[in-house]
């Protein structure tokens, strides 16, 4: 088996909290627990969850902008965990990001072709002039750009523009993995399938991989060749996209599928009753994560044992991992789909 | 341009009421859409902002005589301020032709000697500066960027000098170098670079959390690159608004050293020299011998301040972009399409234009049409910049200045509102039409108890009394499912989750028990998840309290949820509307097929498959094509759709439609959707 490009091993981060003068320090944040995948090169892998999960997290972490508590990260086989500062800038020119928000992830103050060839000059050494300008021009080329927007500012362009200038910034360095952490949310939705499609088509014309963080899941799996599910810190499933969505094994997995509202009248109607069946419940503060699973308290199917120990991983039918009680107690569902349970369960819940 | 006015009342010649459409018209972009489209970079509009405030414009014109004055006092000077006459009577002259302000005691010409006075403020301003910049800047973003440990230090020990009086700093520095006035301004320079150190730490601290920091970052610039081109830049702004100000600061400091003899030498032509001099003759000469200096020096600093308080304002936002501002209204033509008999609220082809600077006012909402009946959800949806939630703004009297409503009427609860005083409106937005925001935190208020601000509606808009308008905020909090209600009560916004601040935004919304409540955007910053909570409780509500609503949203999804019936805005014009069904599932204008074609739910192809796309974007209301608005990015789009705008259509099944080819579309059932697993 080929090496993995990335490989993201049993990653932790907390962070700690800083008490008052003289009063101790509070728990430590655990917004990060025990998160593994590996994405290959010029594969796309998805990660998804909502507010407070993680996922950005993960991307904070590789990229280097918070400090790991456990774990390790490899790229291409090089230990990148913690990057030294003597071997930062090749680390750098090898993992690209674009960040979410289109209006502040841009400097207003600098042109496209400083914004663009800032990393240019620093990681392939073309001073501004010529040809510094003509490769940049290349690469608004690349994104759907006209070369007019050289010398303009931010604050002269759209959001669907900017995003693509930070696109093209990402690219600029030839890259192997560029991290996309909610490229596309804070877009309208005709501009949003504008940027995915770009971003796919990129990748076919590059060797290029994405690590692709979103909260929607019809995006993500959209996007992706695997995908992987968080809540509150934790993987919660893993696999391929398209079985993952079809015939997921974790229930927090069907709720999140269910929770997606669909642009037909009757189709929403059947996801909004099985939306219904998942409690209403706020999710425990990750501060302060209970013993068991922590998607208990909203899970219509928990048992006695999520409310005491955290599940393991265990193999799912997929190809793919998830973390729940209910493929080795209970039902012991063996790593299935949980989607006709949950339905069963819930039809004898409300005597449907 | 848009401001076609005599573009037909497209829908005048539509049967009134035709059944229960929600018929509208109108292009909607928001004011946003209106100033981005102005490109004016922000140096240009500094300065525009600067010449247009005369308090700036003094200041600079000061500053440009003391500058002259500074560089080149013989052009000013009508005398060498050094050259004594000692002529009894040419002491202490007042005023004339020869002294413009009269001699001091050694007969030496007073106005020359105010004007070389400016050499010596701005020496001390440039010494002292030097220094605070120079030591302050880099300390403040080497401590901000580094953080920690090292960060607080630096902090403690530049606080001890921030709390040491000035003056005492600039003594010490004397004692130990010797009395000079540059010596003293050494001493000012360091305590002055402490405000520096304060200010600059502080913006880096918050840049340094900025995305774009975090992208220069990524790029792998290094440290001090990203210091200099992304943080300095963004810096240069407070520093100098700051260094304007305590200009001023170190000019007075300089006086009060001189003035006590610690400063400028005595012969000097220095401000607080001749402050000082003036004061100790000014009971024998009178007092003549203070104006000139100290109509100088105060004229300066106030100029300074003023300098600063002018480039705070030209560099800051602008106040009249505040959206919650209302527009005074205007002279409204009436519609001419009748009111839908039995709608709660009926709005009939409302205009709303935006002025423009020296143009003709760009019309951004023209001729839209909607009604909703009782206990009906009526959701509209539409791209940013479609107009939608000023669609909504407009008919309940909320046009954001400097928007104007110019045509149309609106009738709420068979009453006719549309040119009711802002007072009359109150007591109706009040008590019978309720409102959810999209950002429920941000309608709360921070510092008051929730219980309270529950509590506020009741007490202003019906008779209870504190404890029964208390009793009936907790069966508020209950009915919108709330848990632990009674302890809620007393607790603070911050301690609510965004779902649970949300349900606090619809408790406050239904308070009154009113017939309309709007939601825009209710869900969007909500969660996936707890988004289904929120619409699944406003379902329930609206079953037991038949309550009508207007659901304004991007999300076709969302609609497809809970809307009975639906209107698609485009570019400030309603292109689609009909019962939810028939918009879903056969949608007759391509803009409505083409957004629910984008959407991924509705694409489950192959891999390599890519989605539909609209290509382009929504053009600023200032670009409105004059045929069709959807035209540039419509596949269907011929040469009629450029040249002539179509009107909305009633088809035979009660779907409203404004599309030349509506029928090439029509005969197809959409079949876009894909499947799905449920």
């Amino acid at each position: 088996m080929t090496q993995p490009l990335l490989s993201v091993e049993h990653l932790a981060v907390h962070f700690a909290g800083r008490g008052r003068l003289f009063s101790p320090d509070p728990p430590p944040v655990k917004a990060v627990n025990d998160v593994s995948f590996t994405i290959d090169s010029q594969r796309t892998f998805g990660l998804v969850g909502e507010s407070g999960s993680g996922k950005s997290t993960v991307a904070r972490a590789i990229l280097q902008l918070v400090d790991i508590h456990d774990g390790s990260i490899h790229l291409d086989g090089d230990d990148v965990t913690r990057v030294a500062r003597s071997a930062e800038l090749g680390f750098r020119k090898r993992v690209q990001a674009v960040l979410q928000d289109p209006f502040s992830s841009l400097n207003q103050v600098h042109t496209t072709e400083t914004i663009i060839g800032d990393p240019i000059t620093r990681h392939l050494a073309i001073k501004a002039g010529d040809e510094r300008r003509e490769r940049v021009a290349d690469l608004l080329d690349l994104v759907g750009l006209g070369h007019e927007f050289l010398d303009r500012y931010p604050y002269e362009m759209s959001g669907g523009q900017r995003q693509r200038i930070s696109i093209a910034r990402a690219l600029a360095v030839e890259p192997d993995l560029v991290i996309a952490d909610e490229a596309t949310s804070a877009l309208d939705v005709s501009i949003q399938s504008q940027v995915i499609n770009l971003l796919r088509e990129i990748q076919r014309e590059r060797d290029v991989a994405f690590l692709f963080i979103a909260h929607d899941l019809e995006v993500v799996s959209h996007m992706s060749h695997d995908v992987g599910v968080m809540y509150l810190g934790y993987l919660v499933e893993r696999g391929p996209s398209d079985d993952v969505y079809a015939q997921p094994t974790h229930p927090y997995t069907e709720m999140l599928i269910a929770s997606i509202p669909f642009p037909e009248p009757g189709e929403q109607a059947k996801r909004r009753g099985l939306r219904q069946t998942f409690k209403v419940a706020e999710p425990p503060s990750p501060a302060n994560l209970p013993p068991g699973c922590p998607f208990e308290n909203r899970c219509p199917v928990a048992m006695d044992i999520c409310r005491e120990e955290m599940p393991a991983v265990t193999q799912a039918h997929h190809g793919g991992e998830a973390r729940c009680h209910l493929h080795t107690s209970g039902p012991e569902l063996g790593g299935g789909s949980v989607v006709e349970f949950i339905r069963s369960e819930a039809r004898g819940n409300v005597g449907v | 341009m848009t401001g076609n006015s005599n573009e037909p009342l497209e829908d005048a010649d539509l049967p009134a009421g035709t059944d229960e459409l929600l018929e509208d018209v109108g292009h909607i972009p928001t004011p946003s859409g209106l100033s981005a489209n102005k490109t004016d970079s922000p140096r240009r509009r500094f300065w525009r902002r600067m010449f247009k405030n005369p308090l700036g414009v003094f200041s600079m014109l000061w500053f440009l005589i003391l500058l002259v004055a500074w560089v080149w006092p013989e052009l000013l000077a009508t005398h060498d301020p050094f050259k004594q006459d000692l002529t009894f009577t040419r002491l202490y002259e007042g005023p004339s032709s020869d002294h413009w302000l009269g001699t001091d005691e050694r007969g030496r010409d007073f106005y020359s000697r105010v004007i070389h006075g400016a050499g010596f403020a701005f020496r001390s301003i440039l010494i002292a500066m030097t220094i605070a910049v120079g030591v302050g800047v880099p300390l403040g973003m080497f401590s901000g960027w580094r953080g920690g440990r090292l960060d607080r230090a630096i902090m403690w020990v530049n606080d001890v000098f921030f709390s040491l009086p000035i003056i005492l700093l600039a003594m010490a520095v004397i004692i130990i170098l010797s009395p000079s006035l540059d010596n003293a301004m050494i001493g000012v320079g360091i305590a002055m670079s402490t405000r520096f150190t304060r200010l600059t730490r502080a913006v880096t601290l918050q840049e340094k959390e900025e995305l774009y920091v975090d992208a220069a970052r990524i790029s792998g610039l290094s440290t001090p690159t990203v210091l200099a081109r992304y943080i300095a830049p963004n810096l240069l702004s407070s520093l100098i608004v700051q260094a304007a100000i305590i200009s001023g600061a170190i000019i007075l400091i300089g006086a009060t050293l001189s003035f006590l003899g610690i400063g400028a030498s005595l012969d000097d032509p220095d401000w607080g020299v001749m402050l000082n001099r003036g004061r100790n003759i000014f009971r024998t000469e009178g007092i003549w011998q203070i104006v000139p200096p100290g109509a100088a020096l105060i004229l300066t600093v106030l100029a300074f301040n003023l300098l600063g308080d002018a480039i705070r304002d030209a560099i800051g936002r602008d106040a009249s972009n505040n959206a919650l501002t209302i527009s005074k209204r205007v002279d409204i033509a009436p519609s001419d399409r009748p009111h839908r008999p039995g709608a709660l609220l009926s709005v009939r082809t409302i205009d709303v234009e935006f002025p423009s600077p020296g143009k003709e006012p760009v019309q951004i909402l023209n001729g839209v049409s909607l009604g909703v009946l009782p206990g009906k959800t009526l959701g509209i949806v539409g791209e940013s910049g479609s107009g939608k939630s000023m669609t909504v703004l407009s008919a309940l009297g909320l046009t954001p200045a400097p928007g104007r409503l110019t045509r149309g009427s609106v009738q709420f609860d068979e009453r006719d509102v549309t040119s009711l005083s802002e007072s009359e409106w109150q007591e109706i937005r009040g008590k019978d039409i309720g409102v959810i925001f999209q950002e429920p935190i941000a309608v709360l208020n921070p510092a008051i108890k929730v219980g309270k601000q529950l509590m506020e509606p009741l007490l202003l808009h019906t008779e209870l009394s504190k404890a029964e308008a208390r009793q009936r905020a907790v069966e508020l909090l209950a009915e919108v499912k709330v848990p632990d209600p009674e302890r809620r009560m007393d607790q603070y916004p911050h301690e609510f989750s965004g779902g649970m601040a949300q349900r606090v935004g619809i408790a406050m919304a239904l308070a009154c028990s009113p017939k309309l409540l709007i939601a825009d955007e209710p869900t969007t910053a909500l969660d996936v998840t707890v988004q289904g909570q929120i619409l699944d409780l406003l379902m329930d509500l609206q079953k037991e309290r038949g309550t009508s609503i207007i659901l304004i949203t991007h999300d076709l999804g969302v609609i497809a949820e809970v809307a009975d019936r639906v209107i698609v805005m485009y570019a400030g014009q309603v292109v689609e509307g009909g019962l939810a069904d028939d918009i879903f599932g056969r949608p007759r204008h391509p803009y409505t097929k083409a957004l629910l074609d984008t959407m991924p739910q509705n694409h489950h192809g192959g891999e390599g498959d890519d989605l539909a796309v609209i290509p382009g974007v929504v053009p600023a209301p200032t670009d409105w094509p004059v045929g069709c608005r959807f035209a540039p990015r419509c596949q269907y789009a011929t040469d009629r759709c450029r040249e002539e705008m179509p009107v909305l259509e009633v088809l035979s099944d009660g779907v409203i439609v404004r599309c030349h080819h509506h029928e090439e579309l029509s005969g197809e059932a959409y079949a876009g959707r894909g499947e799905v697993s449920l």
